[in-house]
């Protein structure tokens, strides 16, 4: 059930970013969706049941992206290997405000290693001033609005749970 | 301590790992899989996206087509009548060509295309299209526009296929200038332009010439055009020229393209 949930996440948002926000005209681009999706997995779930996911989910990305194979995947584990170090110094990770600043951050840092990836490749006319203003106005976005879906996966995920146990509870009393 | 040189032997085999995945695009079979997972749900998507688009245009726009179309009839006669000279001028191309044994550039078998999906990241510049094996794509092929050329077959799945654009920065396009044929490769710099690289400082290039592919590569057909020049600087201590190309094609709204299927017929008239 759980993976469910999750794949139908993944695809929701892997289509919404990939056919959709591109077509959208939003000034410095808006920023990766799943990072929000990867920040919940680190802060709210555990270990076993979300890390294959997370791995899953950056192979599928890295399938359909034009980037080096493995960027996503590195990108997306780091992340989620940070988000579950923080999980350990601070003591309530479910609050917002942390939740916005991780979202943010993960944002920034996956526009750097995507930044570096391209430097290590040779030189790039295409980081330029503006490129700083870009991923600035990405991390705003992410600041804002990822604790919003943070907030919904947590809540969809609780929402299914229910659903999904007052469906077998039924069928056992059927 | 365990702990930490794990962390750093990890990070040491990721980096290697991804700069070796850089010098050449791969996904490891991976691509073909998850293309064919995703794309049918993109393709709903992006048709959901226009059909509205299009009963926005069909419905609402309506007190405006009026007014267009009066404008349009006119425009329409105009039309006409260069049509009509046009035709003049392609039957008489038609018939010098056959009179000097030319060979047509564009013999190819093509390919319509819908386009379904862009690159996940702003960083990488591929879609992909509604077309794969079953429809005769295959990996390496070029994709075109009636305005330029668009890009090239990376990655095909049964019903689908993924394109790099000539703007990624991974795509390289051997390139002429076409008023003076100087020759040099186009390639991608992952924005709204691209850069004409190796062009010598010898050879004649100046802001405006139109930038064409010269079929060397034997990927795109010869004579396609690329883009225009927009920027050209001179260092002293450089040998080539540093040219900047707009690309005629607007990926920006790039919707529907045409991949050559027929290449073999292509190569043979590329090294004719």
């Amino acid at each position: 059930m759980i993976y469910f949930f999750y794949t139908a996440i993944c695809l929701g948002l892997v289509i919404a970013q990939t056919a959709i926000l591109s077509r959208l005209p939003v000034p410095g681009g808006f920023y990766d969706l799943l990072i929000p999706f990867i920040v919940y997995l680190g802060l709210l779930r555990p270990l076993r049941e979300s890390l294959p996911f997370v791995i899953f989910l950056g192979l599928i990305v890295d399938s359909l992206s034009g980037s080096p194979f493995g960027l996503y995947l590195t990108v997306y584990f780091w992340l989620y290997v940070a988000v579950k170090g923080v999980t350990r110094l601070v003591q309530a990770p479910d609050r917002l405000l942390i939740a916005a600043m991780v979202v943010a951050a993960g944002v920034l840092a996956e526009n750097l290693i995507f930044m570096g990836a391209l430097v290590m490749a040779g030189p790039d006319r295409q980081i330029g001033a503006h490129t700083f203003g870009d991923i600035a106005i990405q991390g705003l976005w992410a600041f804002f609005t990822g604790p919003l879906f943070i907030l919904f996966y947590k809540n969809a995920q609780k929402w299914m749970g229910n659903v999904f146990r007052a469906f077998y509870a039924r069928r056992e009393q059927g | 301590m365990v702990i930490i040189v794990g962390v750093i032997v990890l990070i040491a085999v990721n980096i290697i790992v991804l700069s070796l995945n850089a010098r050449r695009y791969s996904t490891l079979g991976l691509g073909r899989f998850a293309v064919s997972f995703t794309a049918p749900f993109q393709e709903l998507a992006t048709r959901t996206m226009r059909f509205s688009r299009e009963v926005w245009r069909d419905y609402f726009y309506l007190v405006g087509v009026a007014r267009e179309n009066h404008g349009l009839r006119g425009r329409l006669d105009q039309a006409a009548e260069k049509n009509n000279q046009w035709r003049e001028t392609e039957l008489a191309n038609a018939r010098l060509r056959d009179l000097l044994n030319f060979q047509k550039t564009i013999i190819e078998q093509v390919v319509a295309a819908e386009v379904i999906s862009r690159d996940p990241s702003a960083w990488f510049k591929t879609v992909i299209i509604d077309k794969g094996r079953a429809d005769g794509v295959a990996k390496g092929l070029p994709v075109v526009m009636p305005r330029g050329i668009a890009g090239q077959v990376i990655e095909v799945s049964s019903h689908y296929s993924k394109v790099m654009l000539i703007i990624d920065r991974n795509s390289a396009v051997d390139a002429l200038v076409q008023r003076t044929r100087a020759r040099g490769i186009v390639k991608g710099e992952s924005a709204s332009w691209c850069r004409l690289q190796y062009v010598l400082r010898k050879n004649d290039v100046h802001i405006g010439d139109t930038i064409v592919s010269s079929g060397l590569d034997g990927v795109y057909p010869k004579g396609l055009r690329i883009g225009r020049v927009s920027e050209l600087v001179d260092h002293d201590a450089e040998i080539f020229h540093e040219i900047t190309v707009v690309p005629f094609v607007d990926f920006e709204k790039l919707e529907e393209v045409l991949v050559v299927v027929d290449r073999r017929k292509h190569d043979i008239a590329s090294r004719r």
